[in-house]
Protein backbone atom coordinates (compact mmCIF):
# COMPACT_ATOMS: atom_id res chain seq x y z
CA UNK A 1 0.00 0.00 0.00
CA UNK A 2 2.84 2.41 0.83
CA UNK A 3 4.57 1.49 -2.45
CA UNK A 4 1.31 2.17 -4.29
CA UNK A 5 0.99 5.52 -2.54
CA UNK A 6 4.60 6.49 -3.32
CA UNK A 7 4.12 5.50 -6.98
CA UNK A 8 0.97 7.65 -6.99
CA UNK A 9 2.72 10.62 -5.45
CA UNK A 10 5.52 10.29 -8.02
CA UNK A 11 2.98 10.57 -10.82
CA UNK A 12 1.03 13.27 -8.96
CA UNK A 13 3.33 15.49 -6.90
CA UNK A 14 1.85 18.56 -5.23
CA UNK A 15 2.87 21.40 -7.52
CA UNK A 16 1.96 25.13 -7.54
CA UNK A 17 -1.03 25.63 -9.83
CA UNK A 18 0.43 28.95 -11.01
CA UNK A 19 3.05 26.85 -12.80
CA UNK A 20 0.30 25.31 -14.94
CA UNK A 21 -1.35 28.73 -15.44
CA UNK A 22 1.90 30.19 -16.85
CA UNK A 23 2.59 27.09 -18.94
CA UNK A 24 -0.91 27.32 -20.42
CA UNK A 25 -0.27 30.89 -21.56
CA UNK A 26 3.06 29.96 -23.15
CA UNK A 27 1.90 26.75 -24.86
CA UNK A 28 -1.39 28.10 -26.24
CA UNK A 29 0.46 31.10 -27.68
CA UNK A 30 3.04 28.67 -29.07
CA UNK A 31 0.29 26.76 -30.88
CA UNK A 32 -0.54 29.97 -32.75
CA UNK A 33 3.11 30.22 -33.82
CA UNK A 34 3.15 26.50 -34.66
CA UNK A 35 0.22 26.63 -37.11
CA UNK A 36 1.92 29.50 -38.94
CA UNK A 37 5.53 28.29 -38.95
CA UNK A 38 5.68 24.52 -38.42
CA UNK A 39 2.50 22.60 -39.25
CA UNK A 40 1.59 25.31 -41.73
CA UNK A 41 0.53 23.22 -44.72
CA UNK A 42 -2.95 21.78 -43.91
CA UNK A 43 -4.76 24.57 -45.83
CA UNK A 44 -2.70 24.30 -49.07
CA UNK A 45 -2.57 20.48 -48.79
CA UNK A 46 -6.33 20.22 -48.36
CA UNK A 47 -6.78 21.40 -51.95
CA UNK A 48 -5.18 18.12 -53.15
CA UNK A 49 -7.67 15.41 -52.11
CA UNK A 50 -5.99 13.00 -54.56
CA UNK A 51 -2.89 12.89 -52.31
CA UNK A 52 -4.74 12.44 -49.00
CA UNK A 53 -4.19 9.17 -47.13
CA UNK A 54 -5.93 9.26 -43.76
CA UNK A 55 -4.02 8.10 -40.68
CA UNK A 56 -5.42 5.49 -38.30
CA UNK A 57 -6.76 8.19 -35.95
CA UNK A 58 -8.71 9.82 -38.81
CA UNK A 59 -10.17 6.50 -39.93
CA UNK A 60 -10.99 5.48 -36.35
CA UNK A 61 -12.98 8.64 -35.65
CA UNK A 62 -14.38 8.70 -39.21
CA UNK A 63 -13.12 12.25 -39.72
CA UNK A 64 -14.21 13.76 -43.04
CA UNK A 65 -11.46 14.22 -45.65
CA UNK A 66 -9.93 17.70 -45.40
CA UNK A 67 -11.24 20.42 -47.68
CA UNK A 68 -10.24 24.07 -47.83
CA UNK A 69 -13.37 25.29 -45.93
CA UNK A 70 -12.73 22.63 -43.26
CA UNK A 71 -9.07 23.51 -42.72
CA UNK A 72 -9.86 27.24 -42.66
CA UNK A 73 -12.55 26.58 -40.03
CA UNK A 74 -10.06 24.57 -37.97
CA UNK A 75 -7.57 27.44 -38.31
CA UNK A 76 -10.09 29.99 -37.03
CA UNK A 77 -11.15 27.70 -34.15
CA UNK A 78 -7.49 27.30 -33.17
CA UNK A 79 -6.80 31.03 -33.29
CA UNK A 80 -9.79 31.95 -31.11
CA UNK A 81 -9.46 28.91 -28.81
CA UNK A 82 -5.76 29.54 -28.18
CA UNK A 83 -6.27 33.20 -27.30
CA UNK A 84 -9.06 32.34 -24.83
CA UNK A 85 -7.15 29.41 -23.31
CA UNK A 86 -3.88 31.40 -23.10
CA UNK A 87 -5.72 33.86 -20.83
CA UNK A 88 -6.69 30.92 -18.56
CA UNK A 89 -10.35 31.64 -19.35
CA UNK A 90 -12.71 28.65 -19.70
CA UNK A 91 -9.73 26.30 -19.35
CA UNK A 92 -11.65 23.06 -19.78
CA UNK A 93 -13.82 24.14 -22.71
CA UNK A 94 -11.28 26.27 -24.61
CA UNK A 95 -8.44 23.87 -23.77
CA UNK A 96 -10.47 20.84 -24.84
CA UNK A 97 -11.43 22.49 -28.14
CA UNK A 98 -7.79 23.47 -28.84
CA UNK A 99 -6.58 19.94 -28.00
CA UNK A 100 -9.05 18.31 -30.39
CA UNK A 101 -8.65 20.92 -33.15
CA UNK A 102 -4.84 20.91 -32.99
CA UNK A 103 -4.65 17.11 -32.98
CA UNK A 104 -6.87 17.04 -36.09
CA UNK A 105 -4.97 19.91 -37.74
CA UNK A 106 -1.60 18.20 -37.17
CA UNK A 107 -3.00 14.82 -38.26
CA UNK A 108 -4.12 16.45 -41.53
CA UNK A 109 -0.63 17.90 -41.98
CA UNK A 110 0.76 14.36 -41.64
CA UNK A 111 -1.77 12.62 -43.90
CA UNK A 112 0.00 13.37 -47.16
CA UNK A 113 2.90 10.98 -46.75
CA UNK A 114 5.23 12.61 -44.24
CA UNK A 115 4.84 12.01 -40.52
CA UNK A 116 6.90 14.13 -38.13
CA UNK A 117 7.63 13.25 -34.53
CA UNK A 118 8.33 16.55 -32.89
CA UNK A 119 4.75 17.12 -31.71
CA UNK A 120 4.28 14.27 -29.23
CA UNK A 121 4.91 16.32 -26.07
CA UNK A 122 2.90 19.30 -27.31
CA UNK A 123 -0.13 17.18 -28.24
CA UNK A 124 -0.01 15.43 -24.86
CA UNK A 125 0.34 18.83 -23.13
CA UNK A 126 -2.75 20.18 -24.88
CA UNK A 127 -4.80 17.15 -23.75
CA UNK A 128 -3.68 17.22 -20.11
CA UNK A 129 -3.63 20.99 -19.42
CA UNK A 130 -7.45 21.34 -19.42
CA UNK A 131 -7.76 18.57 -16.78
CA UNK A 132 -6.37 20.90 -14.11
CA UNK A 133 -9.56 22.93 -14.47
CA UNK A 134 -10.07 26.47 -13.22
CA UNK A 135 -7.05 27.93 -11.45
CA UNK A 136 -8.23 30.65 -9.09
CA UNK A 137 -6.14 33.82 -9.49
CA UNK A 138 -4.36 32.21 -12.49
CA UNK A 139 -0.68 33.33 -12.49
CA UNK A 140 -1.15 34.63 -8.93
CA UNK A 141 -2.55 31.37 -7.58
CA UNK A 142 -1.12 30.26 -4.23
CA UNK A 143 -2.68 26.82 -4.38
CA UNK A 144 -0.83 23.54 -4.90
CA UNK A 145 -2.47 20.45 -6.28
CA UNK A 146 -1.89 16.89 -7.41
CA UNK A 147 -3.99 17.72 -10.48
CA UNK A 148 -1.38 20.28 -11.56
CA UNK A 149 1.42 17.84 -10.65
CA UNK A 150 -0.08 15.09 -12.80
CA UNK A 151 -0.50 17.35 -15.86
CA UNK A 152 3.12 18.50 -15.61
CA UNK A 153 4.40 14.96 -15.03
CA UNK A 154 2.59 13.76 -18.18
CA UNK A 155 4.25 16.52 -20.24
CA UNK A 156 7.65 15.72 -18.69
CA UNK A 157 7.25 12.02 -19.48
CA UNK A 158 6.29 12.84 -23.10
CA UNK A 159 9.34 15.10 -23.49
CA UNK A 160 11.84 12.45 -22.37
CA UNK A 161 9.92 9.70 -24.18
CA UNK A 162 10.35 11.66 -27.41
CA UNK A 163 14.06 10.90 -27.09
CA UNK A 164 13.87 7.48 -25.46
CA UNK A 165 11.29 6.08 -27.90
CA UNK A 166 13.25 7.38 -30.87
CA UNK A 167 16.23 5.38 -29.58
CA UNK A 168 13.99 2.30 -29.26
CA UNK A 169 12.75 2.83 -32.83
CA UNK A 170 16.37 3.02 -34.02
CA UNK A 171 17.15 -0.29 -32.31
CA UNK A 172 14.03 -1.85 -33.84
CA UNK A 173 14.68 -0.54 -37.37
CA UNK A 174 18.23 -1.84 -37.25
CA UNK A 175 16.95 -5.38 -36.71
CA UNK A 176 17.03 -5.11 -32.89
CA UNK A 177 20.68 -4.15 -32.93
CA UNK A 178 22.22 -1.52 -30.65
CA UNK A 179 25.08 -0.68 -33.01
CA UNK A 180 23.45 -0.59 -36.45
CA UNK A 181 22.11 3.00 -36.20
CA UNK A 182 25.08 4.71 -34.54
CA UNK A 183 27.45 2.92 -36.95
CA UNK A 184 25.37 3.76 -40.03
CA UNK A 185 25.75 6.66 -42.50
CA UNK A 186 22.56 8.36 -41.27
CA UNK A 187 24.02 11.81 -40.53
CA UNK A 188 25.87 11.84 -43.84
CA UNK A 189 22.61 10.88 -45.54
CA UNK A 190 20.71 13.65 -43.74
CA UNK A 191 23.31 16.33 -44.51
CA UNK A 192 23.50 15.38 -48.21
CA UNK A 193 19.71 15.71 -48.42
CA UNK A 194 19.63 18.99 -46.50
CA UNK A 195 22.75 20.76 -47.71
CA UNK A 196 21.89 24.21 -46.42
CA UNK A 197 23.12 24.09 -42.82
CA UNK A 198 26.62 24.01 -41.35
CA UNK A 199 26.55 20.22 -41.72
CA UNK A 200 28.11 20.41 -45.19
CA UNK A 201 31.41 21.34 -43.51
CA UNK A 202 31.29 18.00 -41.67
CA UNK A 203 30.80 15.92 -44.86
CA UNK A 204 34.54 15.19 -45.26
CA UNK A 205 34.69 13.74 -41.72
CA UNK A 206 32.45 10.64 -41.55
CA UNK A 207 34.32 9.41 -38.45
CA UNK A 208 33.30 12.55 -36.57
CA UNK A 209 29.69 12.01 -37.70
CA UNK A 210 29.83 8.48 -36.23
CA UNK A 211 31.03 9.88 -32.88
CA UNK A 212 28.10 12.34 -32.94
CA UNK A 213 25.68 9.49 -33.73
CA UNK A 214 26.97 7.46 -30.76
CA UNK A 215 26.68 10.48 -28.46
CA UNK A 216 23.13 11.34 -29.46
CA UNK A 217 22.00 7.70 -29.41
CA UNK A 218 23.41 7.19 -25.89
CA UNK A 219 21.79 10.42 -24.70
CA UNK A 220 18.43 9.39 -26.19
CA UNK A 221 18.54 5.91 -24.72
CA UNK A 222 19.27 7.26 -21.22
CA UNK A 223 16.97 10.33 -21.42
CA UNK A 224 14.44 8.81 -19.00
CA UNK A 225 16.88 9.51 -16.15
CA UNK A 226 15.94 13.20 -16.46
CA UNK A 227 12.61 12.39 -14.73
CA UNK A 228 14.50 11.77 -11.49
CA UNK A 229 16.89 14.73 -11.65
CA UNK A 230 16.52 17.80 -9.47
CA UNK A 231 18.08 21.26 -9.11
CA UNK A 232 21.35 21.84 -10.95
CA UNK A 233 21.49 18.34 -12.43
CA UNK A 234 18.06 18.94 -13.99
CA UNK A 235 19.15 22.34 -15.24
CA UNK A 236 22.29 20.78 -16.76
CA UNK A 237 20.18 18.13 -18.53
CA UNK A 238 17.80 20.78 -19.89
CA UNK A 239 20.71 22.88 -21.14
CA UNK A 240 22.25 19.78 -22.77
CA UNK A 241 19.04 18.88 -24.63
CA UNK A 242 18.24 22.44 -25.68
CA UNK A 243 21.86 22.67 -26.92
CA UNK A 244 21.28 19.42 -28.83
CA UNK A 245 18.29 21.02 -30.60
CA UNK A 246 20.28 24.18 -31.42
CA UNK A 247 22.97 21.91 -32.86
CA UNK A 248 20.58 19.98 -35.12
CA UNK A 249 19.17 23.28 -36.35
CA UNK A 250 22.68 24.50 -37.15
CA UNK A 251 23.85 21.41 -39.03
CA UNK A 252 20.59 20.17 -40.59
CA UNK A 253 17.96 22.92 -40.30
CA UNK A 254 15.90 20.45 -38.29
CA UNK A 255 14.33 21.99 -35.25
CA UNK A 256 12.29 20.28 -32.56
CA UNK A 257 10.71 23.52 -31.32
CA UNK A 258 7.41 21.90 -30.21
CA UNK A 259 9.40 19.47 -28.01
CA UNK A 260 11.87 22.12 -26.84
CA UNK A 261 9.11 24.46 -25.61
CA UNK A 262 7.65 21.62 -23.52
CA UNK A 263 10.88 21.52 -21.48
CA UNK A 264 9.22 24.40 -19.62
CA UNK A 265 7.16 21.73 -17.83
CA UNK A 266 10.32 21.11 -15.76
CA UNK A 267 10.83 24.79 -14.90
CA UNK A 268 9.72 26.60 -11.71
CA UNK A 269 7.38 28.80 -13.73
CA UNK A 270 5.50 29.87 -10.59
CA UNK A 271 8.35 32.34 -10.02
CA UNK A 272 7.58 34.13 -13.29
CA UNK A 273 4.44 35.98 -12.09
CA UNK A 274 6.04 37.48 -8.92
CA UNK A 275 9.22 38.31 -10.89
CA UNK A 276 7.17 40.15 -13.52
CA UNK A 277 5.30 42.06 -10.81
CA UNK A 278 8.59 43.09 -9.16
CA UNK A 279 9.99 44.28 -12.49
CA UNK A 280 6.81 46.25 -13.18
CA UNK A 281 6.82 47.81 -9.68
CA UNK A 282 10.48 48.79 -10.00
CA UNK A 283 9.81 50.28 -13.43
CA UNK A 284 6.87 52.24 -12.09
CA UNK A 285 8.92 53.43 -9.11
CA UNK A 286 11.73 54.56 -11.39
CA UNK A 287 9.28 56.35 -13.68
CA UNK A 288 7.82 58.11 -10.61
CA UNK A 289 11.25 59.18 -9.37
CA UNK A 290 12.19 60.49 -12.81
CA UNK A 291 9.09 62.64 -13.00
CA UNK A 292 9.85 63.99 -9.48
CA UNK A 293 13.40 64.98 -10.51
CA UNK A 294 12.27 66.93 -13.56
CA UNK A 295 10.72 70.38 -13.12
CA UNK A 296 6.97 70.17 -13.38
CA UNK A 297 5.63 72.69 -15.87
CA UNK A 298 3.69 75.43 -14.17
CA UNK A 299 0.67 76.87 -15.84
CA UNK A 300 0.98 80.56 -16.67
CA UNK A 301 4.72 80.54 -16.28
CA UNK A 302 5.01 83.32 -13.69
CA UNK A 303 7.25 83.34 -10.64
CA UNK A 304 4.88 82.92 -7.75
CA UNK A 305 6.46 85.74 -5.76
CA UNK A 306 6.62 88.27 -8.58
CA UNK A 307 4.45 91.21 -8.12
CA UNK A 308 1.97 91.79 -10.96
CA UNK B 1 2.67 33.13 1.72
CA UNK B 2 -0.43 31.25 2.82
CA UNK B 3 -0.29 28.23 0.50
CA UNK B 4 -3.33 25.99 0.21
CA UNK B 5 -3.64 22.48 -1.16
CA UNK B 6 -6.53 21.53 -3.41
CA UNK B 7 -7.97 18.13 -2.59
CA UNK B 8 -8.32 15.27 -5.04
CA UNK B 9 -11.01 12.61 -5.03
CA UNK B 10 -10.28 8.88 -5.22
CA UNK B 11 -11.90 8.74 -8.64
CA UNK B 12 -9.77 11.63 -9.98
CA UNK B 13 -6.70 9.92 -8.60
CA UNK B 14 -7.61 6.54 -10.08
CA UNK B 15 -8.41 7.69 -13.62
CA UNK B 16 -5.20 9.70 -13.78
CA UNK B 17 -3.05 6.71 -12.80
CA UNK B 18 -4.95 4.53 -15.29
CA UNK B 19 -4.58 7.12 -18.08
CA UNK B 20 -0.83 7.45 -17.45
CA UNK B 21 -0.24 3.70 -17.56
CA UNK B 22 -2.42 3.35 -20.66
CA UNK B 23 -0.60 6.24 -22.37
CA UNK B 24 2.85 4.83 -21.61
CA UNK B 25 1.69 1.39 -22.77
CA UNK B 26 0.32 2.77 -26.05
CA UNK B 27 3.51 4.75 -26.71
CA UNK B 28 5.74 1.72 -26.08
CA UNK B 29 3.47 -0.40 -28.26
CA UNK B 30 3.66 2.27 -30.97
CA UNK B 31 7.45 2.34 -31.00
CA UNK B 32 7.94 -1.40 -30.73
CA UNK B 33 5.17 -2.67 -33.02
CA UNK B 34 3.29 -0.02 -35.01
CA UNK B 35 3.98 2.10 -38.11
CA UNK B 36 3.72 5.84 -38.81
CA UNK B 37 0.03 5.28 -39.52
CA UNK B 38 -0.58 5.18 -35.73
CA UNK B 39 0.49 8.85 -35.20
CA UNK B 40 0.55 10.32 -32.55
CA UNK B 41 1.04 6.91 -30.93
CA UNK B 42 3.29 5.48 -33.62
CA UNK B 43 7.06 4.95 -33.64
CA UNK B 44 9.36 7.98 -33.54
CA UNK B 45 10.91 6.96 -36.82
CA UNK B 46 12.34 10.23 -38.16
CA UNK B 47 15.94 9.51 -39.12
CA UNK B 48 15.62 6.21 -37.29
CA UNK B 49 16.89 3.97 -40.09
CA UNK B 50 20.45 2.89 -40.82
CA UNK B 51 21.79 3.74 -44.31
CA UNK B 52 24.68 1.48 -45.34
CA UNK B 53 28.14 2.74 -46.30
CA UNK B 54 27.30 2.17 -49.99
CA UNK B 55 23.77 3.60 -49.84
CA UNK B 56 22.38 5.62 -52.74
CA UNK B 57 20.96 8.89 -51.42
CA UNK B 58 18.16 10.38 -53.50
CA UNK B 59 17.01 13.97 -53.65
CA UNK B 60 13.66 14.25 -55.38
CA UNK B 61 12.93 17.40 -57.35
CA UNK B 62 10.46 18.73 -59.87
CA UNK B 63 11.70 20.61 -62.92
CA UNK B 64 9.51 22.54 -65.32
CA UNK B 65 9.95 23.76 -68.89
CA UNK B 66 8.58 27.24 -69.52
CA UNK B 67 6.99 28.33 -72.80
CA UNK B 68 10.23 30.12 -73.75
CA UNK B 69 12.22 26.89 -73.45
CA UNK B 70 13.87 27.60 -70.11
CA UNK B 71 14.08 24.60 -67.78
CA UNK B 72 13.72 25.64 -64.15
CA UNK B 73 13.60 23.99 -60.73
CA UNK B 74 10.22 24.18 -58.96
CA UNK B 75 11.43 24.04 -55.34
CA UNK B 76 9.35 21.58 -53.31
CA UNK B 77 8.55 23.72 -50.29
CA UNK B 78 5.23 24.84 -48.88
CA UNK B 79 6.02 28.52 -49.58
CA UNK B 80 7.03 27.93 -53.20
CA UNK B 81 4.85 25.02 -54.36
CA UNK B 82 2.25 24.52 -51.62
CA UNK B 83 3.66 21.04 -50.98
CA UNK B 84 6.92 19.78 -49.56
CA UNK B 85 9.51 17.33 -50.88
CA UNK B 86 8.64 14.64 -48.35
CA UNK B 87 5.01 14.61 -49.48
CA UNK B 88 5.98 14.18 -53.13
CA UNK B 89 8.53 11.48 -52.23
CA UNK B 90 5.87 9.55 -50.36
CA UNK B 91 3.75 9.48 -53.53
CA UNK B 92 6.41 8.52 -56.12
CA UNK B 93 4.76 5.19 -57.11
CA UNK B 94 1.39 6.91 -57.62
CA UNK B 95 3.00 9.75 -59.60
CA UNK B 96 4.95 7.44 -61.92
CA UNK B 97 1.70 5.52 -62.53
CA UNK B 98 -0.26 8.74 -63.10
CA UNK B 99 2.07 11.70 -63.82
CA UNK B 100 -0.91 14.11 -63.86
CA UNK B 101 -0.63 14.02 -60.04
CA UNK B 102 2.22 16.49 -60.58
CA UNK B 103 -0.63 18.95 -60.99
CA UNK B 104 -0.39 19.53 -57.22
CA UNK B 105 3.08 21.02 -57.74
CA UNK B 106 2.34 23.03 -60.89
CA UNK B 107 -0.87 24.51 -59.50
CA UNK B 108 0.82 25.38 -56.21
CA UNK B 109 3.80 26.90 -58.00
CA UNK B 110 1.76 28.84 -60.60
CA UNK B 111 -0.58 30.34 -58.00
CA UNK B 112 2.43 31.51 -55.96
CA UNK B 113 4.29 32.89 -59.01
CA UNK B 114 1.60 34.74 -61.00
CA UNK B 115 4.21 36.99 -62.61
CA UNK B 116 6.09 34.01 -64.14
CA UNK B 117 4.99 32.15 -67.31
CA UNK B 118 3.38 28.80 -66.41
CA UNK B 119 5.38 25.65 -67.15
CA UNK B 120 4.22 23.66 -70.18
CA UNK B 121 5.89 20.40 -69.16
CA UNK B 122 7.19 19.11 -65.83
CA UNK B 123 9.53 16.31 -64.84
CA UNK B 124 9.81 14.41 -61.61
CA UNK B 125 13.55 13.85 -61.27
CA UNK B 126 15.98 12.50 -58.70
CA UNK B 127 19.57 13.39 -57.97
CA UNK B 128 21.07 10.05 -56.98
CA UNK B 129 24.24 10.31 -54.93
CA UNK B 130 26.14 7.10 -54.24
CA UNK B 131 28.11 6.65 -51.04
CA UNK B 132 31.42 4.89 -51.43
CA UNK B 133 32.75 3.40 -48.19
CA UNK B 134 30.79 5.94 -46.14
CA UNK B 135 31.92 8.95 -48.17
CA UNK B 136 30.11 11.03 -50.76
CA UNK B 137 30.65 9.52 -54.23
CA UNK B 138 29.38 10.13 -57.77
CA UNK B 139 26.04 11.83 -58.54
CA UNK B 140 23.64 11.27 -61.46
CA UNK B 141 20.26 12.62 -62.54
CA UNK B 142 17.36 10.21 -63.16
CA UNK B 143 13.98 11.08 -64.71
CA UNK B 144 11.03 9.34 -63.06
CA UNK B 145 8.01 10.87 -64.78
CA UNK B 146 7.04 13.56 -67.28
CA UNK B 147 3.73 15.36 -67.62
CA UNK B 148 2.60 17.75 -70.36
CA UNK B 149 0.27 20.35 -68.93
CA UNK B 150 -3.06 20.58 -70.75
CA UNK B 151 -3.03 23.85 -72.73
Amino acid sequence: MTTLRSVGSWFMPLVPESRVAVLRTVLYLFVIIDIHLFVRDPIPLSSHPELYQPLLIERLFRLPPPSVPLTITLYLILMIGCLVAAANVLPRLAGGVVAAAFTWWTAIGMSYGKVDHDHLALVVALWVLPTVGVIADRWRSVERSAQAGWALKCIQISVVFTYFLSALTKIRSGGWSITSWPDSSILLWAIVRRPHGLGQFLLPYPELLHVMQWLSFTAELTAVVVLWLKGRALLAAAVFWLGFHVFTVAILYIHFAPTAICWLAFAPLERFGPWLRRVKARWRERAGRRSARHPVPVLRNHPVDSGG
Amino acid sequence: MGERVRGISRLSYAWRIAATLLGIGLLLNGSLRMSDDAWPLGPLSQYAFSPAKDETIVITRVEGMLADGRRIDLPLRVETAGISRAEIEARIPQITADPSLLRSVTEGWTSRHPEQPAPIRVWLVQDQIRLVDGRVGPRRLVELATWELPS
